[in-house]
């Protein structure tokens, strides 16, 4: 019989444990470590010696809250000139946490793409070419080309961030691949940029 | 002429007499159980003296006796083992119906077994249970898919490797799966969360189909189904068994091995373990692989039990582990990936068949023990007592930059306390029951460290019930009724960005239940059961908000959720006779404020793209449908099943059909035994072959439209040898034998991938 009070009494105080170790913690704020809030697109031109002249021009998209439902972001016109040559580099950034995504990029060039379409290279508004730095396709550094004569002003740019693709699949050394899908992996960006040529 | 009418007046005067004196063309129907557990008694031996004849019981208990004559007679009953009924009785009525219940013989014979302490199921809803040869056959399998052999149960499904048991249109939290007696308590809110069981541990599948929530608690609302592990041996004895499975499609193989033992110097003291792995790679359509399926999983149980007649004790413990990965392709960034993969049907990458798995995978393990006691107060009320403790972590990881790639996205961590005390009686009178309290108190937390913020808060649960229940037993008939209340208290807390989310919601809800089964003769029986259930909102339904990642979609919750609360009434019709079988359920289920995630029809624009916003929703629904199962003995070699289901869900308050609800389907096959005694299926050849309607009841909105219909045929052989003097059984299946490439509206991946193709299975068990 002690035995058996004794056995009764251990099980009571592995219950007594067992149902206080059974709190919830505290819950901890995160670090949106992957949210991209803003994407710069930099525009310099090229003379024609491909040496960089002029100013920077800079075109920016933001969603300052990241993915957050009713939030819809800003996205900057971009206006360049008829007839002439730009080097483009694309900055992305995380400003809740400030971080420099482009690095992330830079260093997974391998798993990452970006890749370019809409109505300005459907209407040969604008060719545009890979030129990063050893001539690999991701499209960090691109050079860009505006069409002299164009029909109308107004125009648009979309810009897709692919991840995770199969960079040898058939066509993806293209820019403009717009079967983008078929390479697999899942899409980062997609913004469409309106375009003011002047 | 005279010499006639003599005879007639004799006739006349004689049957006259025999009226008046004694009427000899009653029957006696009874049935016999053990007092113990209200199991029935086989093979017991029923006597009446005064009208020497008599009769053995079947295996259901039951016996009847036939032209008895009316007034007081002896009953004698013996059975091994227990003690012997001799009582009187009177018969009066045409028809007498009674019940017997025997006591164990409290003197332990040597050569007698200590009664195990099974747990037998006491209900009047309609069950069905997989053992023996067909859960053989389904070795191998996860649950759900074990499963889809019970009429009314199919599965819901996230490609091949994750698949959740739907009982009559109803899955995840509004069924309950009880492992060896404890209810499994993961997250089992996600459509893509399997349950955290092997179901190798079992020696015995059971579904109920009945709202079983004053028995088990709250959520039990289509169903539920119990994983029970084999009784722990009594006496000095020993059983080892051996299973190995292999497969062609993704390279899959089972081990699993258990042993069981009991001790010769202590009777009543019994131990077992059991373990078993699986590893699979890319499973294979028809005509390419799906990238990145691989699974790898491991399972561990064991328990140590003492029984005596006047207590039972039973400690048990199991660990489930597995890693799943995830189809690629079916992980997309946005609306626009999501409608390009539909449209091209199948998956962009082209993969090679690989055991590797990668992101997007789950990771998660799942412990669970128990400690269970009972005490005999004396031969008719019994003392339960119950308590479990589970421990389960999930983590799912996605493809991301950097470092984050090795970070889980998802990282849960649920503690869950259950304990239960419950007094039993069990009469010798008509009457058994039961009454009890049950607590079950729930931590989850969210592991910091994602990067991500988390798809559900941190919250505790308290859920407390009391109940009673009890059973009127007379011969043929039983009538069962209960009673339930539950109170429960959530509080939730988790940071959005940086401000803090806080909330406690209370639910209260009784539920009660009415049933009875009715033996009609020896070969038909019929049960009817209604009864309430309720389901309190998940905290997924509650919080979510925001983006669901790979999966391009917006959730929004919906803290004012009230629980939804459903009458279902089932049905069933069970026939055995000598060369057939026959099961026919029918059943309704009512369920106001049925939760439901709906498509808003708005899109949300980042600029990660577009997605489609859905909201938590609430509307009455109305369910119903009808279970059909049967066997037919055309010889003693050729043997013939057929089963099937059909289900009906609606939206009666916008005249709408629900997303994700099974279609019409059946299963049938013949089977044929080669070479001599054919009634032991020592050879058999099987072939059988699973018809799957198109859903035409689909909702107002979906993503690609219901797959068609398809036919698949199956085709095995078993083979059972001696070896060692035990037995062996080989089988070879050989599923989707034409190797047909179909999609099964059930299955989540239906929209990225066809299923999987053909297979061949071999497996070897070996019981010593």
């Amino acid at each position: 019989m002690k035995t058996l009070k004794k056995a009764s009494l251990y099980f009571l105080a592995l219950l007594a444990f067992g149902f206080a170790s059974c709190e919830s913690e505290d819950p901890e704020k995160e670090n949106e470590g992957e949210v991209i809030t803003d994407v710069t697109l930099k525009f310099q031109e090229l003379n024609g010696s491909n040496a960089l002249v002029g100013e920077i021009l800079s075109f920016k998209a933001s969603d300052p809250q990241g993915i957050e439902v009713g939030k819809t972001p800003t996205v900057q016109s971009i206006s360049l000139t008829k007839g002439k040559n730009y080097q483009m580099t694309i900055e992305v950034t995380n400003s809740i946490e400030g971080e420099d995504i482009t690095q992330e990029i830079l260093e997974e060039a391998e798993e990452h793409q970006f890749f370019f379409l809409g109505q300005v290279f459907d209407s040969s508004f604008f060719s545009i070419q890979y030129a990063d730095a050893g001539g690999i396709a991701l499209g960090v550094k691109t050079n860009v080309t505006v069409s002299a004569s164009t029909g109308t002003n107004n125009s648009s740019m979309r810009v897709v961030l692919r991840h995770d693709l199969d960079k040898n699949f058939p066509g993806v050394s293209n820019p403009n691949f717009a079967n983008f899908v078929q390479a697999g992996g899942e899409t980062d960006l997609d913004i469409t940029f309106p375009v003011i040529l002047n | 002429m005279i010499q006639k009418a003599i005879l007639l007046c004799l006739v006349l005067i004689l049957s006259l007499g025999t009226l008046s004196a004694q009427k000899c063309d009653l029957v006696l129907r009874g049935r016999v159980l053990h007092l113990e557990n209200n199991q029935p008694i086989e093979a017991a031996y029923i006597w009446l003296s005064e009208s020497a004849t008599g009769v053995v019981t079947d295996a259901n208990g039951n016996f009847m006796l036939k032209n008895l004559c009316q007034g007081q007679q002896t009953i004698q009953i013996t059975f091994i083992g227990h003690k012997e009924i001799k009582q009187s009785i009177g018969l009066n009525s045409a028809i007498n119906n009674l019940t017997f219940k025997m006591e164990e013989e409290s003197v332990a014979l040597g050569t007698v077994d200590v009664h195990g302490h099974r747990e037998a199921v006491q209900t009047t809803t309609a069950v069905s249970t997989l053992y023996g040869e067909a859960l053989l056959q389904s070795r191998g399998e996860s649950l759900g898919e074990s499963l889809k052999r019970v009429a009314g149960v199919s599965t819901f499904s996230t490609g091949n490797t994750i698949s959740k048991p739907v009982i009559h249109g109803l899955h995840s939290n509004r069924i309950l799966i009880l492992n060896n007696g404890i209810r499994l308590e993961g997250q089992q809110w996600g459509a893509e969360h399997a349950p955290e069981i092997d179901p190798f541990l079992a020696d015995e599948l059971t579904v109920i189909k009945g709202a079983e929530t004053v028995r088990y608690g709250p959520e039990a609302m289509g169903g539920v189904i119990l994983v029970n592990p084999p009784a722990l041996p009594t006496s000095k004895k020993y059983a080892t068994e051996l299973n190995l499975v292999g497969n062609s499609n993704g390279g899959a193989g089972n081990v699993a091995v258990s042993h069981a033992g009991g001790s010769g110097k202590y009777p009543g003291l019994g131990y077992r373990i059991q373990g078993a792995t699986r590893r699979a790679g890319n499973i294979q359509t028809p005509t390419y692989n799906q990238g990145n399926t691989g699974m790898s999983e491991a399972s561990l149980s064991g328990a140590l039990g003492y029984s005596s007649p006047k207590i039972g004790t039973e400690a048990y413990y199991s660990f489930f582990t597995t890693e799943l990965g995830i189809l690629r392709d079916a992980h997309t960034g946005n609306l626009s990936d999501l409608l390009a993969i539909i449209e091209n049907g199948a998956p962009f990458a082209q993969a090679d068949f690989t055991y590797t798995i990668n992101n997007p995978k789950q990771v998660v393990t799942h412990h669970l023990a128990k400690l269970k006691a009972h005490y005999h107060l004396n031969p008719s009320w019994k003392l339960n007592f119950q308590y479990g403790f589970q421990q389960n972590n999930r983590q799912e990881f996605d493809r991301r930059r950097g470092e984050l790639n090795t970070r889980p996205s998802l990282d849960l961590e649920l503690f869950t306390n259950t304990a239960e005390l419950i007094l039993e009686h069990n009469l010798k009178s008509q009457w058994t029951g039961s009454m009890g309290i049950h607590l079950i108190q729930q931590a989850n937390s969210n592991v910091p460290g994602t990067g991500v913020t988390p798809l559900i808060p941190n919250y505790d649960l308290l859920n407390g019930g009391v109940f009673v229940m009890e059973k009127y037993l007379k011969g043929a008939l039983e009538l069962e009724a209960g009673l339930r209340y539950d109170y429960r208290t959530v509080s939730a807390a988790r940071y959005v960005g940086k401000n803090l989310q806080e909330a406690t919601m209370t639910y209260q809800n009784g539920s009660l239940f009415f049933g009875g089964r009715y033996q009609i003769n020896s070969n038909w029986s019929f049960t009817s059961n209604l009864g309430t259930a309720w389901r309190p909102p998940n905290v997924n339904e509650l919080f979510s908000q925001g983006l669901h990642h790979g999966a391009a979609a917006v959730e929004l919750g919906d803290a004012n959720l009230d629980s939804e609360k459903s009458l279902k009434w089932v049905n069933e019709l069970e026939y055995e006779g000598k060369r057939s079988t026959l099961e026919l359920a029918a059943y309704a289920n009512q369920i106001r404020d049925y939760i439901y995630l709906n498509p808003t029809g708005e899109t949300f624009v980042s600029l990660r793209g577009t997605f489609n916003v859905y909201e938590y929703l609430q509307a009455n629904a109305f369910f119903y449908g009808l279970d059909i199962s049967g066997t037919y003995s055309f010889t003693e070699q050729l043997n013939g099943y057929a089963k099937g289901s059909i289900i009906r869900a609606k939206n009666t308050q916008s005249d709408t059909f629900f997303p994700f609800i099974p279609s019409d389907r059946m299963d049938w096959g013949l089977s044929y035994s080669l070479g001599e005694n054919p009634d032991q299926g020592k050879n058999r050849i099987t072939i059988s072959n699973v018809l799957v309607a198109k859903q035409h009841r689909e909702p107002e909105f979906d993503l690609a439209p219901a797959p068609p219909a398809y036919a698949l045929i199956n085709l095995g052989y078993s083979k059972k040898l001696k070896l060692f003097k035990n037995t062996l059984s080989l089988s070879l299946q050989v599923n989707n034998l034409l190797n047909s490439e179909f999609k099964e509206y059930m299955n989540r991946f239906r929209y990225f991938t066809a299923d999987m193709g053909r297979n061949f299975q071999l497996k070897f068990n070996y019981q010593f």
